[in-house]
């Protein structure tokens, strides 16, 4: 669903380098969670991904299209959620979600479903018809979520997407990966709580530096090792 | 006063992004060529505009020195800015003391309300001496080279210059914080900021219906008492305007007097601006933390309801269109400053007609005559596309989506759908103005239906030019990165570059038509030349802004 070969990325002329000669494949039906100490890289390797930075070296093929070459059909496959829900202050939610329904051509009679399911589920009914900018945090990453599910698109890109959401709406969006990604699609995720990543992925992926230093599901992680938790291997893996 | 400076240092730094300009020429060192662009378009093109400023303002003085009476230019050209800033100022105000993203952080931090109104103002009135220096400075010149003063005159000329956009920015700020104070509702901010804006524009509206009506209908009667100094104009207007008296009089005035009166003008200026910090310790918190609270109507949606909302599928052109259009429309500083210049030049046109003045039974007169029809008509479309063109939506499209425009580069459109979508709103603005001002000029000018159809087809086609040619501007040079929505359009360069060119293709436009007319092409013709270069012009523009559309998109990164 993924492959990333050889991306690099850097900033201020070459002098940061954020994202150093990755390389990754993330494959069909996985929950891939990506970690990684603050300034690691994964905002911009994911910024990457759905096209909102350009590598500078690289090649990142998303469910078969390379998103240089074939930038809209890529699109089509990915729903993105940033890190920070900046979206248009003066729109209502549910003008927010037609909008976002439209530009992916979502088919009238799908689209109403799938806005209604999303505002019951998230609790977002009473607030649809009220300007964004009267949300709180949580209520835009909600927003933010369901406007970037509403084509139901193969893969999932989430930067954080934990943040801000509260216990119950968190829960919920970790059993929509699972249902997800049991379906044959895919989630690629970024977080800082390792206890979601250790229990939810699939697969993990730690960047530090700007490079992939360790990549595997839980076990392969450990070496061996089997009493060791995500955290003192994270903690182990990015001090040295 | 330690925090004072702080604020403002760390203020000035943002407002002008002095460590972004750094940051840009010694780490990232790229597009070095393009602030160097800039500044030279801001030469030559504001140059122009000076220089046709400076030689209004040199007839002002000529005529003067005939009345004896030399230091009206100083008068004029300290009235003009000062009007110009009032005006302005009271949109620019209540964006930035009210509806700016800074507050969120300096409100809890430790400092008095008058830190960050004062800090606030500050930062004010040194953006307007861009916009005052330049219309000052040449009537300080003509007059200190004319009439060769001494040397405290150009001393002085300093102080004038730097405290002249102080009084009526305090005006424009007291009206806006007494307004936010007393008007303390909260659903109602953003029709606030739409009354405040009208009000400073038809005040501008009425300012120059008075000044219409002060010529007594007739310019050369006018000026036959101006000249046997029947009015003393500096006098007439002091009185209602005596700090721009004391300006004139401070650096006209030789001596003892000169100086008396720039101590008043001095005096006066940092008393006003005492008091502004004092009134604004007592009720900016107040107008300003009842601004942070937005209302919510929490009405239950039905499943029905929200099918009702949701069931017309539109393409995405259509879909991106909409939201341009609500976008727009729900940010009162966009509207104010997309709409503003299609209401104020339409009423400025019906004014004199309503002053019922002689000169208009004339021009009306003049216009039905055969002989001068060519050039009503000719003027009718000129207004017209001024009109339909300086609305600032087109060249400020890009940038004002801001830092949302992550939106438009992860959805599966091309940037070349995306364009079109905002130059259908473009388009859609100019003809709203394209419209209005025709409806007016067919009132006013009394021309046949014919010849208001040509203006409007006219009207559309160089509007789609300039229209296209204003988000050349911005797909070029976005301003993706602002506080608050007025930096989008207010404090974007592209808006006075789009300005620019609707003056420039103006002139191309009366040049050629009136070289068309000298080597004896029918008035049809002409017309039919005009629209077909629009429309031929149009092709490669169209052309041009997709190509740089597909770039620029792909190169913007957020």
């Amino acid at each position: 669903m993924i492959k990333i070969s050889n991306l690099s990325k850097s900033y201020s002329r070459g002098a940061v380098k954020a994202v150093d000669n990755l390389n990754l494949h993330v494959r069909p039906g996985e929950i891939f969670g990506f970690l990684g100490p603050n300034g690691a890289g994964k905002t911009t390797t994911i910024k990457m991904m759905v096209g909102l930075l350009n590598p500078d070296e690289g090649i990142i093929i998303i469910n078969g299209f390379d998103n240089q070459k074939d930038p809209i059909d890529a699109k089509r496959s990915i729903g993105y959620v940033p890190d920070s829900p900046v979206i248009y202050d003066r729109l209502t939610g549910l003008e927010y979600l037609d909008f976002m329904a439209n530009v992916y051509q979502v088919p009238p009679d799908i689209k109403m479903q799938r806005i209604n399911h999303f505002l019951d589920m998230f609790e977002l009914v009473d607030s649809a018809n009220d300007l964004i900018k009267s949300y709180s945090h949580g209520m835009k990453q909600k927003i933010v979520l369901t406007g970037a599910l509403i084509h139901n698109p193969a893969l999932w890109i989430m930067d954080e997407p934990m943040v801000g959401l509260d216990p119950r709406s968190s829960h919920l969006l970790k059993e929509l990966m699972r249902e997800h990604c049991d379906k044959g699609n895919t989630v690629f995720f970024s977080t800082h709580i390792l206890e979601v990543a250790e229990r939810l992925c699939d697969r993990i992926g730690i960047i530090h530096k700007g490079k992939l230093i360790a990549i595997g599901d839980l076990d392969e992680l450990r070496h061996g090792e089997h009493a060791a938790t995500l955290e003192n291997i994270f903690l182990e893996l990015t001090e040295q | 006063m330690k925090q004072f400076i702080n604020l403002l240092k760390i203020s000035l730094n943002v407002n002008f992004g002095i460590s972004a300009l750094r940051y840009r020429f010694t780490r990232e060192k790229k597009r070095l060529w393009e602030p160097i662009l800039i500044f030279l378009a801001i030469i030559i093109g504001g140059g122009s505009l000076v220089a046709f400023f400076t030689m209004v303002l040199y007839s002002v003085y000529a005529a003067g020195v005939f009345m004896n009476t030399p230091e009206i230019v100083i008068t004029i050209g300290l009235l003009a800015s000062q009007f110009v800033i009032f005006v302005f100022g009271i949109f620019y105000i209540i964006s930035a003391f009210y509806f700016s993203n800074d507050v969120d952080i300096l409100v809890p931090l430790p400092l008095k309300p008058y830190h960050i109104l004062g800090t606030k103002f500050l930062i004010i009135l040194i953006n307007e001496y861009l916009v005052l220096l330049p219309m000052l400075i040449p009537a300080i010149i003509i007059y200190g080279v004319g009439t060769r003063p001494d040397i405290a005159y150009w001393f002085k000329s300093v102080f004038i210059m730097l405290l002249s956009p102080v009084i009526p920015l305090i005006i424009a700020s007291v009206f806006v914080l007494v307004l936010m104070r007393l008007i303390n509702v909260r659903k109602s901010k953003d029709l606030l900021m739409v009354i405040g804006g009208l009000l400073g524009l038809f005040l501008g509206v009425a300012i120059n219906y008075f000044a219409q009506r002060m010529s007594n209908g007739n310019p050369d009667e006018f000026m036959q008492d101006l000249l046997t100094s029947r009015i003393n104009i500096i006098d007439k207007l002091g009185e209602k305007l005596p700090h721009v008296l004391w300006g004139t009089y401070s650096l006209s005035k030789p001596g003892i007097e000169g100086l008396l009166y720039f101590a008043l003008t001095i005096a006066v200026a940092a008393i006003a601006f005492i008091f502004l910090l004092w009134l604004g310790n007592r009720i900016f918190y107040k107008g300003l933390l009842s601004g942070q609270e937005v209302s919510r109507k929490k009405r239950n949606l039905s499943a029905e309801q929200i099918n009702r909302k949701t069931q017309k599928t539109s393409n995405p052109v259509t879909a991106l269109f909409w939201r341009e259009w609500k976008l727009f429309l729900r940010t009162p500083i966009y509207m104010i400053n997309g709409l503003a210049g299609m209401i104020m030049v339409p009423f400025l046109l019906l004014m004199p007609y309503f002053s019922g003045s002689g000169d208009m039974q004339e021009l009306i007169s003049m216009a039905t005559d055969p002989q001068f029809i060519t050039q009503a008509t000719l003027v009718g479309l000129a207004i017209v596309l001024f009109t339909a063109s300086i609305n600032i939506v087109s060249c400020t499209s890009l940038s004002r989506e801001g830092q949302t425009f992550w939106i438009s580069k992860v959805i599966p459109i091309s940037p070349k759908q995306q364009v079109t979508a905002k130059l259908l709103h473009g388009m859609a603005i100019s003809g709203i103005g394209i419209l209005f001002t025709i409806i007016i000029i067919a009132f006013v000018l009394q021309l046949s239906p014919v010849r208001l159809f040509t203006i409007l087809i006219l009207g559309i086609l160089g509007s789609f030019l300039l229209n296209t040619l204003n988000l050349i501007i911005d797909v070029i040079r976005p301003k993706l990165v602002w506080n608050d929505p007025q930096e989008a359009v207010k404090q974007n360069l592209n808006g006075f570059f789009s300005i620019l060119l609707t003056f420039v293709s103006l002139i191309i436009w009366g040049v050629l038509s009136a070289l068309l007319f000298k080597i004896g092409i029918p008035e049809g013709w002409v017309y039919i030349i005009l629209g077909l270069s629009a429309a031929i012009l149009s092709v490669p523009s169209l052309a041009i802004l997709y190509t740089l559309a597909e770039s620029s998109y792909r190169k913007l990164e957020l």
